[in-house]
């Protein structure tokens, strides 16, 4: 089967060179612009973006991007039924994981949630429509660049639409380059955009170019006013090396998430909700995720014990992988993770007290340490560590020297902990703290990496006190 | 006679044969297992943790197999570490720690690479002029290479034959003199050295724009990639330059396969074709297996190569490499060693934080 992806607004032309990704039994056709379509489809983007969707208010695109997620949630729509079987073929993942997933995910742009995006960065949301009074005098309003440029990456399913949704609710020109693992959503998501409202067809982009061609990023990032970049460090800097100083540049690089469990979660009953709610974390796109889990720290001294709640993470794993089973790994995948775990298996010959539970298949693996006096990342698709601890104290010196790398912690604790050992780890880094089961689903208007969904896209115009004073003076009407 | 020494009176013969029966080779894989169950105790452990002993392992794709990364956290070895004769040692590695191979004789070792390249490599011919691209023993006590190419040397070699590096690189002069003297006297040449050695070279005689027409009967012999330490050229860019440059049909040059945790290598009957099928003597097999359930996969399929050579009988027979491969009736395809698994969402991967390990450790 072949399907065709991205979209391209009305440029003159529909012929476009092509390249064609394989998934298995399914060929995904992308259109491949010359850098002169590229131009044209910035000039038309830049245009259409100024003329229309700026001109509309606020609440009106609110309306159009929650009607539109709307139809990705209604399991009867076409968009809805073509990304349920299409997306577990491009990105591997069980239906039932993309299911979920994808609902769980998409809720977050729901009309009312746009509206907390909204005035979670702004406050006023009208400062996107008009000169709005300030308390401190004078009035501001809020623009949206000409041009973002976004180059996603990575395979969790839908996740470009976090950076386009925020683009569009700050009525910018949007481009978006779709990575090869997960080529579709964007495309969906725009043309879904486009048949909503006609209007707004030739306002966004969506395409596809060999990360590193620099010639053409070079061109496009010297047109846009702000790139957006997700990927790892190295990717980052070479993206970075292209966008030229009058640019900005958000980057967003790859990052490690944890959970931590207090004793006072540890009881008979409680405890098994708690490890079903951890494995939860661990299965959604198999921690692939930049807030997935890589580790557990379980504090000692429960009625529950570390090991015995690694025991209990192990058994929720493996009920999951009856009902979710994890994606099929490739060659390389499935090499990294054997010699991973063979070689954990061997260190328990050497350390006591350590635990590597799993399965003969290795569909998931558990590793029980105590007090282990490293903070180190997860193989990820399913491997997670769980380490004991006394006090939170003694864990932190490990997880300091990871500073720009963490953002999320899963955490079961009481009230009194969970804000003493908030601000334990915001100190060292940490910029969101989940309910365990929640950390791959941040809320509406979160603070992605500790920044701001909005804020970072717009820019301020201030009208100071002393020219509306001034211009009173020449009003027709003046005294 | 102690219970090695049994051993490796069993294994010489068995070596010195050359040819073995499924049977054969299931006994004396068994009996080895055997012997490394009761002498390596980090392996003991981990076959009881699989639970496969000796009482339960009846045919040899049953003996538990580790990875090669074992090599670098625990000594494998059924003789004590302190006392070995040699150790060789893997090249450092993104974790920067190095897998040891402990040597309690090198006896064994010796006569598997003697007899093997005869076959494979001299054939007919007993002593050939030789030129190696590779550092000597002197310069690398711990590599195991550098040991494989100066026992060639001295087992195969003339009297005239000699290492071609310098300190920082080949030593082109020495080169052309040698191949020179070849074209001129027409007294076959054999070239032996790492792949990436080879690569230097062309840029060197590329560089220089000479060429060289070797005569007939002569050879050479590259082994063990790039490594980052050349450029990478792809297999059939890199035996089109070895026949440009020297003028020796691709069907005398030839791939050795090896690794440090073994004590056998693999062949091909030249590079005509690319990718070339790899085969072994009788005393080393290999399984092609998916990594995750250890099962062997089905013909025509890629999978990670296992081999279980006997000639290791001092550490652990069953070694399962991270280089992918396919079987084919009368050996397999190597297609090298699987690169770092690709990162599919914006969690940190391993490596990477292994990178900012290193780099918050400095």
């Amino acid at each position: 089967m072949r399907i065709t992806a991205g979209y391209i607004p009305n440029i003159g032309e529909t012929k476009f060179d092509k390249k064609i990704l394989k998934f298995q039994d399914l060929e995904v056709e992308l259109p491949l612009l010359t850098l002169e379509q590229m131009q044209r489809v910035i000039d038309t983007v830049k245009r259409e973006s100024a003329e229309i969707l700026k001109s509309l208010s606020v609440s009106t695109v609110v309306d159009i991007i929650g009607y539109v997620t709307e139809q990705f949630l209604d399991r009867s729509s076409s968009y809805r039924q073509q990304a349920e079987k299409l997306l577990p073929i491009v990105t591997g993942y069980d239906e039932e994981v993309i299911r979920l997933g994808l609902t769980s995910f998409l809720k977050t742009f729901r009309k009312h949630e746009l509206q907390r995006f909204l005035v979670e960065d702004l406050g006023n949301p009208l400062l996107l429509d008009h000169f709005q009074p300030r308390a401190k005098g004078g009035f501001s309003k809020a623009i949206g660049p000409e041009l973002i440029t976004h180059v996603w990456a990575g395979n969790v399913p839908a996740l470009p639409i976090w950076s386009f949704v925020s683009g569009l609710l700050v009525k910018a020109g949007n481009i978006g380059k779709v990575s090869s693992s997960e080529p579709l959503f964007a495309g969906w998501f725009a043309k879904a955009l486009a048949e909503t409202e006609p209007s707004l067809a030739n306002c966004f982009a969506v395409v596809w170019w060999k990360g590193g061609d620099e010639k053409r990023e070079k061109m496009i990032f010297e047109k846009s006013n702000l790139v957006i970049g997700y990927g790892n460090n190295e990717t980052l800097k070479a993206l970075k090396k292209q966008v030229p100083i009058t640019t900005r540049f958000l980057p967003f690089g790859h990052k490690v998430s944890f959970g931590i469990i207090s004793k006072s979660a540890l009881d008979a009953h409680k405890a098994w909700r708690i490890a079903h709610q951890a494995a939860l974390d661990v299965i959604r796109y198999d921690q692939q995720g930049c807030y997935s889990p890589h580790l557990f720290y379980v504090q000692k001294g429960g009625k529950v014990s570390p090991v015995e709640f690694a025991r209990l993470i192990a058994g929720e794993l493996e009920n999951f992988e009856k009902r979710y089973p994890r994606r099929k790994l490739s060659m390389e995948e499935s090499v990294a993770l054997a010699s991973w775990r063979q070689k954990e298996e061997m260190s328990t010959f050497t350390e006591t007290g350590k635990e590597v539970l799993g399965t003969s298949t290795h569909q998931w693996t558990v590793v029980f340490e105590e007090e282990e006096k490293v903070f180190t990342a997860s193989p990820l698709n399913r491997v997670i560590r769980v380490i004991s601890f006394e006090k939170l104290e003694d864990i932190l010196p490990y997880i300091k020297p990871y500073r720009s790398f963490l953002q999320t912690i899963g955490m079961a604790a009481t009230p009194k902990e969970l804000f003493h050992w908030a601000e334990l780890l915001a100190n060292v880094g940490v910029t969101r703290i989940t309910a365990l089961g929640k950390m791959t689903s941040p809320e509406a208007g979160w603070h992605h990496d500790g920044r701001f969904n909005l804020m970072d896209l717009i820019q301020m115009v201030d009208i100071e006190s002393s020219a509306i004073v001034d211009s009173e003076q020449f009003a027709p009407y003046v005294d | 006679m102690t219970q090695q020494r049994e051993i490796i009176e069993e294994l010489s013969q068995f070596i010195k044969k050359n040819q073995a029966s499924e049977e054969e080779f299931n006994s004396l894989a068994l009996h080895i297992f055997n012997y490394q169950y009761k002498h390596n105790l980090p392996y003991q452990t981990f076959c009881r943790q699989k639970g496969k002993t000796p009482r339960l392992v009846k045919n040899w794709r049953d003996i538990p197999y580790v990875p090669m990364s074992a090599f670098k956290e625990v000594p494998l070895t059924c003789s004590d570490p302190e006392a070995a004769v040699r150790v060789f040692m893997t090249s450092g590695t993104t974790q920067g720690k190095q897998g040891k191979h402990f040597h309690s004789t090198l006896e064994i070792r010796e006569l598997s690479m003697i007899i093997n390249f005869k076959e494979r490599f001299m054939k007919e011919t007993n002593r050939i002029r030789m030129g190696i691209l590779f550092p000597t023993e002197e310069k690398m006590p711990h590599s195991s290479l550098a040991h494989y190419l100066a026992l060639v040397m001295k087992e195969f070699g003339t009297e005239d034959s000699c290492y071609l590096l310098k300190e920082n690189g080949v030593h082109i002069q020495k080169i052309i003199s040698e191949l020179e003297h070849a074209e001129k006297t027409g007294e076959p040449f054999a070239l032996l050295g790492a792949s990436f050695s080879f690569v230097h070279l062309f840029e060197e005689l590329e560089r220089l724009g000479k060429t060289f027409n070797l005569p007939k009967g002569s050879k050479i012999l590259d082994t063990g990639g790039y490594k980052n330490k050349s450029k990478e050229l792809d297999l059939n860019e890199f035996y089109q330059l070895l026949e440009r440059y020297f003028g020796v049909d691709r069907s005398n040059c030839i791939n050795m396969y090896g690794i440090t945790e073994l004590s056998t290598q693999f062949y091909d009957d030249g590079n005509e074709v690319v990718p070339s099928i790899k085969t072994g003597p009788s005393w080393i097999r290999t399984r092609v297996i998916n990594p995750l359930t250890g099962e062997e996969v089905p013909e025509g399929e890629r999978g990670v190569l296992v081999h279980y050579d006997l000639a290791n009988f001092n550490s652990v027979m069953a070694v399962a490499t991270e280089d992918v491969g396919m079987a084919v009736d009368e050996g397999f395809y190597l297609f090298g060693r699987v690169q770092g698994a690709e990162v599919r969402g914006c969690s940190l991967a391993v490596e990477e934080f292994i990178q900012l390990a290193k780099g918050t450790a400095k």
